[in-house]
């Protein structure tokens, strides 16, 4: 007799059980996929040949050929390599093979985290040791103790680190790294397409001052990037590195055979079309695998999705495997606590894992057998790198996304073909962004003088130069501008965080052992952070008891409640200055520079299970302001014919609609662009919904809301006309709303504009 | 928008780190425009400081000199005491980290500098360049001044051109001043000679295994004031040295630097004075040495493995009534033990078990009841020591050792216990 049932089994059981089947909106198979070879190309190194073979590689995929050879023309590429496709073999035999004909060059890796570069480093070493090669390869890192670090940087061919470590560590003590930069001669950028929004932004400023520093020690090393799939990863790679790169996107690598489910919750109220809570519909599905110890990882949006899910799922399976058997990693975790989880996975001792998008990076965890999405990941790029943490060694294996009500979850499943057969989002860096250009001008005066006439990278920087000498952190002395200020820049500046400061978040449950657990980002602590607020780390509940705004410190205290909070955030907006500006007769699509001032106004106690608002209170924290750039719609009220109510209502509506749209077209996280509708904007007085970033200056999303306008509004439309409820819901217009005829004039109002627009 | 629009809305947002409490005004950048004839500013006030002008590939830094007579008097030695100290380095032949053994007075070169920033890092610059040689009858303090950032190559030349000596003295120049001035020499390493290498007497951590007893922090100043007898007026603390700096830039009025440069002026003639004393400490020739500084230099030639010098030192103290008696036979113990003279060992720590401090006790009974347990075999005396060391434990202020000597004394004990049975089975056997 069997117990457990096994993964075929379940396969059977979700196509076969009527109250399952009738959920799922999509079934697609994606066959395996043979591979396609090329062989080993004729000038590599015996050794590396041998040790290539012990490993059973005897011939290459088509693009690690592809990749190798332009590497030996000294040209740089982007590879375009999906998840398990053996990318780092496009990387590792150029850089092997160029440090086996010339003892002296060098090599520089960039990983976007710590825990990537341990990785890479332990398979490029096992690479070096089979083939019995003297090369030093050292990860270099806030972990690296001291006594090493001169031999890393004297003696290492091979040094793997991440883009903070350069920035703060490796570029502003160049001369204590001579023989890297005099001899460098590959830069390797795994898993370019993480270098977006503001961390791209910052880190494409981390390589312009790596390439100032290359050129003032005499070398000008070929970069090598690999990039999960996005629209542009030629444009990134270019923008990032600002180099003429060649696209390597012949991949030959097999796939195992994967079934991709669209699971959508049933309608539990027809005419307000409200669904069975997406949440609740994970856990559910997951627990079926868990429960057969069948290895799962689950895919949260949010921090907070990923504490309720994890600790519903602790509970469902506590006395089958344990507690310590399914665990939460995310962001806000402190190093360690992510080490220990990654190895579990790996080893097997952990059967599940809820993440937020932390997990989509390629951290090694081994063989997962299904993954489910708790709601759409937000991108079409990000989704299939969640997706392919199932099955990553072929295999048959088993993505379910299951749907929330937000519009956008709902447009996604029900165009199937849209994410199957439409390409994925474009990645945009903006490394001109005033404020984050001239916190690398800083660093980079720092690391040497500029001279009249010298570029940053592609900007002329002459006149911020001037500013800095004005703000007495440069002097200038005959062409030279120096760094004269008694700070070390590096470290004031972060390159992950949109704002500077962090709040620390200290745990003071036992009041003789305070601890520090974790740190999120100012805006974010508005909303996450207040006074009373409930705040989930590792499963556990911990409420703030007071939050020091002041000195950016939130203590908390770990409490067992039923509910979650939920805070609303009041926005005020004025446009300070018109840069683009499409004008209709009744309509203008505008983009420029506005300022933002946020507050925090109320918050809700939202029950586990029911999510019923069950209480809420005020927040008492300052506004905060923010200068960045902003796309806009306005609209003369008079033009829709609509009474003052129903055109408020349908205004809101449509912002809603919108907002769910927009980081399909601007690849970027929900919350980087924010949508807000106003009845009046103060410098046109007409009704207006504006797109913000909400990053300081803005690093390029709004402007490509401003440049995509008439396509958003016009998926938007589609979105909402397709919606299967009768007067709004909280999948298409949100249900702020409650007018009988709120969709209708959302409709109608986006037509108009359409009309208009053209 | 223009650039200097959106420079200003985006100001609240750009950190950028401008001093508190310093005016905003915007600053003429001063550039000499008849720098060819190296005209230079205030060169009045220079010239009546000794400063000179040092021309090198189209540029200058600035010289200052001094010469002090070797009687001069420093803090409570005269720089002649030095040259005396290096001679008694090489008539004792003494071996240790700051012997000048094989070295003669004029090799020495006392060494510290001034920078514009905190810590390591290429853009950390020097201004300031400082150094003193011991001469036939004289002192040379010579000084090198950086006066615009763009002349680092003059300076670099006239300091680099100017150093014949083998060792380095400084106060904490290992971790500070020489690394810096090899990633500023870095960055001019083209244009002037190479750097030299040193020996080095970094002072720092010398001062430190003397005197953290009796000094809270070990700032140079606070050394001279407990230890050299030496006190600073008007002295600029050295946290101010950039801000005068960046002040001397935008002015080029050298009123504020000349106070910088008397600062670390002062700071060079200290580490003179502090080399002499510590030399004549180490060598037991200063009468005044304290027995407890008597106790430190012991422990040093005991860190260092110089037992016979370490047991010398120890076995002077020993001979006082001071409380620091009691440490140095203790310490004295463990030397004898090292050196297998377990008698002596036994008998110095059979008096300091009982008249030491707490930890002093715990140790001794923890050695007595080794060596009776390994090598006299008298358990029970060995076992009355563990229960005395224990007896001692409870007060122990730190917990982590307390715990450690408690679960080493156990095992000792349950070790010594069954050795008790085995043997005594056996004679039964017998």
């Amino acid at each position: 007799m069997k117990f457990r049932r096994d993964l075929q089994d379940i396969i059977q059981g979700l196509k076969i059980d009527d109250s399952i089947k009738e959920n799922i909106i999509h079934w697609q198979t994606i066959d395996e996929k043979p591979a396609k070879n090329s062989d080993m190309p004729e000038d590599i190194h015996p050794l590396l040949k041998q040790s290539m073979e012990k490993r059973g590689i005897s011939q290459l995929y088509t693009h690690q050929r592809t990749a190798y050879e332009t590497a030996s023309k000294g040209r740089s590429f982007v590879a375009v390599t999906p998840t398990a496709s053996g990318k780092t073999l496009c990387y590792n035999l150029p850089v092997l093979q160029g440090i086996v004909e010339d003892e002296t060059s060098r090599a520089l890796y960039l990983f976007p985290t710590k825990a990537l570069a341990q990785d890479q480093k332990s398979e490029i070493n096992e690479f070096i040791q089979e083939a019995g090669l003297n090369i030093n390869s050292y990860t270099y890192d806030g972990d690296t103790p001291a006594n090493i670090r001169q031999k890393v940087r004297k003696a290492g061919h091979i040094v793997i680190t991440n883009p903070d470590m350069l920035h703060s560590a490796i570029l502003p003590h160049h001369t204590k790294w001579v023989s890297l930069f005099e001899n460098l001669k590959y830069v390797v950028i795994d898993e370019l397409h993480i270098y977006r929004g503001v961390f791209g932004s910052h880190v494409a400023n981390v390589i312009r001052r790596l390439r100032r520093l290359c050129q003032y020690y005499g070398s000008d090393p070929v970069f090598i990037c690999t990039s999960a799939t996005i629209a542009n990863p030629l444009e990134l790679a270019e923008r990032l590195t600002e180099q003429k790169m060649v696209l390597v996107d012949n991949n030959g690598a097999p796939t195992g055979r994967k079934h991709f489910l669209f699971y959508n919750p049933p309608i539990v109220n027809k005419p307000l079309n409200i669904r069975r809570s997406a949440t609740l519909e994970t856990r559910w599905l997951a627990g079926e695998f868990l429960k057969n110890k069948i290895q799962t990882i689950v895919f949260a949006r949010s921090r907070v999705r990923v504490e309720i899910l994890l600790t519903y799922l602790q509970e469902l399976v506590k006395h089958k495997l344990g507690s310590k058997a399914i665990r939460g990693y995310r962001g806000g975790y402190l190093p360690t606590e992510r080490r220990e989880i990654e190895k579990g996975l790996r080893t097997g001792d952990i059967y599940g894992v809820v993440s937020t998008n932390a997990l989509e990076l390629g951290v090694d965890i081994g063989q997962l057998q299904v993954c489910i999405m708790n709601g759409y990941p937000g991108t079409i790029a990000s989704a299939w790198q969640q997706a392919g943490r199932a099955g990553r060694r072929r295999g048959e294996s088993v993505v379910i996304l299951v749907a929330s009500s937000s519009p956008l979850d709902q447009y996604i499943i029900q165009n199937p073909d849209y994410f199957f057969n439409r390409s994925p989002e474009t990645a945009r860096i903006n490394p001109d962004n005033l404020i984050i250009l001239i916190d690398h001008l800083k660093c980079a005066a720092y690391e040497l003088p500029f001279t009249k006439g010298d570029w940053f990278g592609t900007t002329e920087v002459e006149e911020i130069l001037e500013y800095l000498t004005e703000e007495r952190v440069l002097h200038q002395n005959r062409d030279k501008w120096y760094w004269m200020n008694d700070a070390f820049p590096a470290h004031n500046i972060s390159l992950r965080s949109a704002s500077q400061e962090n709040v620390v978040i200290i745990d003071q449950s036992d009041v003789a052992k305070a601890r520090v657990i974790g740190e999120m980002d100012t805006f974010s602590a508005l909303t996450l952070l207040h006074d009373e607020a409930i705040y989930l780390h590792q499963g556990v509940q911990y409420q703030v008891e007071k939050l020091d705004w002041e000195e950016k410190k939130a203590f908390v205290r770990e409490v067992a409640v039923d509910y979650f909070t939920d805070a609303n955030l009041a926005v005020q907006l004025n446009v300070l200055e018109e840069d683009r500006l499409r004008n209709r007769e009744q309509v203008e699509i505008g983009y420029g520079d506005v300022s933002v001032r946020a507050m925090a106004t109320i918050f809700k106690k939202i029950k586990f299970d029911t999510h019923e608002n069950i209480g809420s209170g005020p927040i008492h924290l300052p506004e905060v302001e923010l200068h960045t750039s902003s796309s806009w719609i306005s609209l003369d009220k008079e033009f829709a014919s609509l009474s003052k109510e129903r055109f408020e209502q349908g205004l809101i509506g449509m912002s809603q609609a919108l907002k769910h749209i927009v980081p399909l077209f601007v690849m970027c996280d929900p919350q980087d662009v924010h949508v807000v509708p106003q009845v009046k904007a103060s410098h046109n007085e007409k009704s207006t919904i504006f797109f913000y970033d909400r990053y300081p200056g803005g690093v390029g999303l709004s402007e490509k809301v401003f440049q995509g306008m008439e396509v958003i509004l016009k998926e938007t439309l589609h979105m909402v006309e397709n919606c299967r409820c009768q007067s709004g819901c909280p999948s298409c217009i949100g249900s702020d709303t409650s007018a009988e005829t709120a969709k209708a004039d959302v409709i109608n109002m986006i037509n108009l504009f359409l009309l208009q627009a053209k | 928008m223009s650039l200097k629009n959106k420079l200003n809305r985006l100001k609240p947002h750009l950190s950028i780190g401008v001093p508190s409490g310093e005016n905003q005004e915007s600053i003429q950048v001063e550039v000499p425009s008849d720098l060819i004839n190296h005209d230079i500013p205030f060169s009045e006030i220079w010239r009546n400081e000794n400063v000179r002008p040092y021309f090198f590939d189209n540029d200058y830094c600035l010289v200052r000199e001094v010469v002090y007579p070797l009687t001069y008097k420093h803090g409570n030695y005269r720089f002649e005491d030095a040259v005396k100290a290096v001679k008694l380095w090489n008539e004792k032949g003494v071996h240790h980290p700051l012997s000048a053994t094989g070295h003669s007075p004029g090799d020495m070169f006392f060494f510290d500098t001034e920078t514009t920033g905190l810590g390591g890092g290429a853009g950390n610059t020097i201004f300031l360049l400082g150094h003193a040689r011991l001469g036939v009858d004289s002192v040379t303090l010579k000084q090198h001044i950086l006066p615009h950032p763009g002349a680092e190559v003059a300076l670099y030349q006239s300091f680099l051109e100017t150093i014949d000596y083998s060792t380095l003295v400084t106060y904490n120049g290992k971790a500070f001043d020489w690394p810096q001035v090899k990633t500023r020499h870095t960055l001019v390493r083209n244009h002037v000679p190479k750097l030299p290498s040193f020996g080095h007497f970094d002072l720092y951590h010398a001062a430190r295994r003397m005197w953290k007893h009796k000094i809270e922090r070990m700032k140079l100043s606070f050394v001279e004031k407990e230890i050299l007898g030496f006190e600073r007026k008007d002295d600029i603390p050295g946290f101010l040295a950039p801000m005068i700096y960046f002040d001397f830039l935008e002015r080029k009025n050298p009123e504020g630097l000349l106070g910088v440069i008397k600062h670390n002026e002062m700071d060079i003639l200290s580490l003179i004075t502090l080399y002499t004393h510590l030399s004549f400490q180490l060598l037991g020739e200063d009468k005044n040495r304290s027995v407890r500084e008597a106790f430190e230099v012991g422990r040093w030639f005991s860190y260092l493995g110089n037992s016979e010098k370490a047991e010398e030192t120890y076995a002077s103290i020993a001979k006082g009534s001071e409380v620091e008696a009691i440490n140095a036979k203790h310490a004295l113990a463990f030397e004898h033990k090292r050196g297998r003279n377990y008698t002596e060992a036994v008998c110095l720590w059979e008096e300091t078990a009982e008249a030491g401090n707490l930890k002093v006790r715990i140790e001794a009974c923890i050695e007595l009841a080794k060596f009776n347990e390994h090598k006299s075999r008298n358990w029970q005396v060995a076992l009355h020591y563990c229960q005395k060391a224990i007896a001692e434990l409870e007060p122990l202020d730190s917990e982590i050792k307390r715990d450690r000597w408690l679960e080493e004394l156990q095992q000792r004990v349950n070790r010594i216990v069954s050795k008790m049975e085995r043997n005594e089975s056996n004679k039964t056997i017998s």
